[in-house]
């Protein structure tokens, strides 16, 4: 066959202490001229190492085990530095997460693309500047002349990426690496972006190898998969055969951890999960709570007309700014009902909750929850004391966790401090939760450095259940996770809800997140509830103009049983 | 038990990674600890008591290193004008300098992170209050502010140790806010908060001990920096009485005798504070460098 890029046998370890870790064994990846290769796998599965590699710039303590690159003929592990910096840019262009990062924020868009245009060709000066008015407008960025004398902040992630792809294409590369090109981006500008790259490859007749976790993201994209974990190539094959009629256990698993927008699973399927039931002592510690006196007909949370503004204050040189994150937002929540807001960044959605909380103060509007309005209490503390049932799963496992206490004190210090429970039984309890939510009675013990990413959140959850809440705030808990981690939390949360008719507020910027987990959703857009309605009418029948945009660039897997 | 010596290890595990590879900074550590050792037993050591004025002999003034004295006992380093032996002078002196160095700096530190956190965490016109106190203090000339304070309320150790209490929180309450700013936007703080959790406990168990990290990596720096202020106040005649003296004093006592020919009564007390500042300097740049990701000689 007819390839720019091999990759044979491809084995790359790292020293740590005196052990090697291996990132890659045995990887084969071929790549045919024009052809979009999806590289795809779950954190630490090594997908961004074999870009690296791809282009010379492992990192300096990376030791190459085995096998060998070869690109147009050439082998690139044993090519001098000088060589590999012809290639970089002229013959591979580079895609970055971050676009906001990628670009140099002191340098012009025009300095930049000239400053690569003249390395790479042999255009100079005022045709070098033509020629980068001209990829811009190919990269469909609109006033492209004006774009080239602006600074990257004051461009939008999403033009900012659009630039970086003028970029990598301007030396007419034989292949673009896009490492997770559009992460960092929300779902209408992603496909956007998706678009324009697959355009401009077709018509420079360009290879491109994604890499990526996103699975619809691939479905969209690629001619040919391969699938890692843990640094072993799992599967390969043409696209639509990996992802509808995946052959090896892992994959099938993968995809079927994958959220799906066309249709409303009843659940994932998950193997090896244990039920909650059967754990006895945490179900009945949290059965055991006071009966509240609420009238039942009522929503347990409502507001009206919330308002958020942020004031920058005046200074000397500047005048006052003001920015309205919400405006008027009005609605409930019943008990047991889980309602998802969805909306893209900056939409509002995460300003929502946090004055529902009381992290942030209300410009205006009303909080009613269990029947009082949260405005209506003296002081603070009493505040607290009414809403200790209102809790919040956070978004991001890495900083909601005190790192100097250990998992079980993260959980149950709260309670301690409030002399809810005695310190024989806090110990006790977080054990019990900790089993609730999955983990290793024993862990409780353990500093949160020593979990993974997942098994965090899994803590957070066990901390915002020892209050024995009545709702909960779940700010997109899964954003920061893998897709089959993802998969297991928002089983568990549902299993939960359901055992303790739950209330929930789930925030989310993945529509198919929210159309697994919730009864009904609203849609943000600017500050502003565009919509809200149960989950099939916003799913398949949705009336907002800007409701129908964000449903039509999520990527789908149509038709993975 | 079984807690404090999985913490020992830890302990063990940190200084192994501080120190192993970098010998320059072993034998700042050793020097130290030495100097520590010799401060704190100085009464075992040193073969005579300065401040024992019946111990001393007029007749043993201004003898040269390795000199004989009248009670038949050698001065290695040589005597002072009044018959002391330098040795023994340096001994306590050391003590005196380590002593008000270790005091304001540990003083001045707990200071200076308490007022930084209450500015964190209260903002508003507690945080101004401190942070223009902070800029007041940082614009004015340390050695400035503390002959000043020493002029206004005379000299004496625990003078001298408020002079430099005064000019080492300033930094640290700066620091101390700035990292608990940076905690503070995250979620766990959040999360206390939800959970109704006191301002004094949400300062205490959440802030304090995730802030506090570098300030702890400046602290060696500032105890050099503080024994070299003190001895140069001391130098200057406004430090130490002349009855304790310390290190900067005994430099200026010999200051005189130098154009004479006899040098060793300032020279050994200098050399030991060159030694001194310069042991703990390798081991705090040593320590700074580890816990600084961005260096790349970290190992």
């Amino acid at each position: 066959m007819n390839t720019i890029l091999t990759v044979k046998d491809l084995g790359i370890s790292y020293p740590v202490g005196k052990n090697e870790i291996p990132a890659l064994q045995a990887i084969r990846i071929d790549i045919a001229p024009a052809q979009v290769v999806g590289v795809v796998g779950e954190s630490g599965a090594g997908k961004s190492t074999i870009g690296k590699a791809v282009l010379g710039l492992l990192d300096q303590n990376a030791i190459i085990k085995s096998g060998h690159i070869e690109f147009l003929g050439q082998n690139m592990l044993s090519m001098k530095e000088a060589k590999l910096e012809s290639i970089r840019g002229k013959d591979i262009g580079y895609i970055y997460q971050n676009p906001m990062t990628a670009l140099n924020p002191v340098l012009t868009i025009g300095e930049q693309m000239i400053e690569a245009i003249e390395a790479n060709t042999n255009l100079r000066g005022k045709k070098a500047r033509d020629y980068a008015i001209e990829l811009l407008e190919q990269a469909d960025v609109p006033e492209a002349e004006d774009r080239l004398t602006k600074y990257p902040h004051q461009l939008s992630g999403g033009l900012c990426q659009r630039i970086v792809i003028a970029i990598a294409i301007s030396a007419k590369p034989k292949l673009i690496i896009a490492d997770e090109p559009t992460t960092a981006l929300d779902v209408t500008v992603q496909k956007a972006i998706l678009n324009t790259l697959t355009k401009l490859c077709r018509q420079h007749d360009v290879a491109i190898m994604l890499i990526t976790h996103d699975m619809g993201v691939v479905a969209e994209m690629c001619d040919y998969l391969y699938v890692l974990r843990y640094g072993k190539q799992v599967e390969q094959g043409p696209a639509n055969d990996v992802i509808y009629n995946p052959q090896e256990a892992y994959s099938k698993q993968l995809m079927a951890a994958v959220p799906r927008i066309d249709k409303r699973v009843e659940r994932f399927v998950v193997p090896g999960e244990e039920s909650i039931q059967g754990k006895h002592a945490a179900l009945t510690y949290l059965h055991d709570k006071e009966q509240s006196t609420r009238n039942s007909l009522q929503p347990i949370l409502s507001a009206e007309s919330l308002c958020k503004t942020f004031i920058t204050p005046a200074t000397m040189f500047r005048p006052k700014k003001e920015f309205k994150a919400v405006s008027g937002a009005s609605f409930y929540v019943n008990e047991g009902e889980t309602v998802g807001i969805v909306g893209e960044s900056g939409s509002g959605k995460s300003t929502i909750g946090r004055m529902l909380l009381g992290l942030h103060d209300l410009t205006s509007g009303k909080v009613t929850y269990r029947g009082k309005d949260l405005a209506e209490f003296a002081t603070e503390k009493e505040r607290r004391k009414h809403s200790l049932s209102m809790q919040c799963i956070f978004q991001d496992p890495y900083s909601s966790l005190n790192p100097r206490m250990s998992a079980g004190q993260n959980i149950t210090y709260a309670l301690q401090a409030h002399g809810m429970i005695k310190e024989h039984e806090a110990s006790e309890l977080a054990g019990d939760l900790m089993a609730l939510v999955g983990l290793p009675r024993a862990d409780k013990d353990k500093k949160p450095y020593a979990f993974s990413g997942g098994e965090r959140q899994r803590i957070g959850i066990a901390r915002a259940l020892a209050f024995r809440p009545d709702f909960l705030f779940c700010d997109e808990p899964t954003s920061a996770l893998d897709v089959s981690v993802q998969a297991e939390l928002l089983n568990l949360l549902r299993d939960l809800q359901k055992q303790f008719n739950l209330s929930m507020l789930f925030v989310s910027h993945d529509l198919a997140v929210v159309r697994y987990m919730c009864d009904r959703v609203i849609v943000m857009k600017d500050g502003v509830i565009v919509e809200q309605g149960s989950n099939e009418q916003i799913f398949d029948d949705p009336q907002h103009p800007y409701t129908q945009s964000l449903l039509a660039a999520m990527p789908r897997l149509e038709n993975i049983a | 038990m079984k807690k404090y010596y999985s913490k020992f290890n830890t302990m063990k595990r940190i200084a192994s990674g501080t120190f192993s590879g970098h010998p320059a900074a072993i034998i700042g550590l050793i020097g130290f600890l030495i100097f520590v050792i010799v401060a704190i037993f100085a009464p075992w050591i040193a073969p005579q008591n300065p401040y024992d004025l019946m111990t001393l002999d007029i007749m043993d003034g201004l003898l040269p290193p390795m000199a004989k004295l009248g009670n038949g006992t050698t001065a290695w380093l040589g005597t002072d004008a009044l018959g002391r032996d330098i040795l023994s002078s340096v001994i306590y002196g050391l003590r005196i300098s380590l002593f008000v160095a270790f005091v304001a700096v540990i003083v001045g530190s707990f200071l200076g992170i308490i007022l930084g956190l209450l500015a964190a965490l209260k903002g508003g016109w507690v945080e101004t209050l401190v942070m223009r106190a902070v800029d007041l203090k940082v614009s004015f000339p340390g050695i400035l502010l503390a002959l000043m304070m020493l002029a206004i309320f005379g000299t004496g150790v625990d003078k001298i140790i408020y002079a430099l209490i005064i000019g080492t929180w300033a930094n640290k309450a700066r620091l101390t806010r700035s990292s608990a700013l940076t905690e503070m936007s995250k979620e766990y703080i959040d999360a206390a908060k939800l959970a109704g959790l006191s301002n004094w406990r949400v300062m205490m168990h959440f802030l304090l001990p995730n802030s506090i990290a570098p300030v702890l990596v400046i602290l060696p720096m500032s105890i050099s920096g503080a024994i070299g202020a003190e001895a140069t106040l001391s130098f200057l005649g406004v430090g130490v009485p002349i009855t304790e003296p310390s290190l900067g004093l005994l430099i200026a006592n010999g200051n005189d005798y130098l154009l004479s020919g006899k040098w060793w009564i300032s020279i050994f007390p200098g050399l030991v504070l060159v030694g001194l500042v310069l042991c703990i300097n390798v081991v705090a740049d040593r320590i700074r460098e580890y816990n600084n990701p961005y260096l790349k000689s970290r190992g």
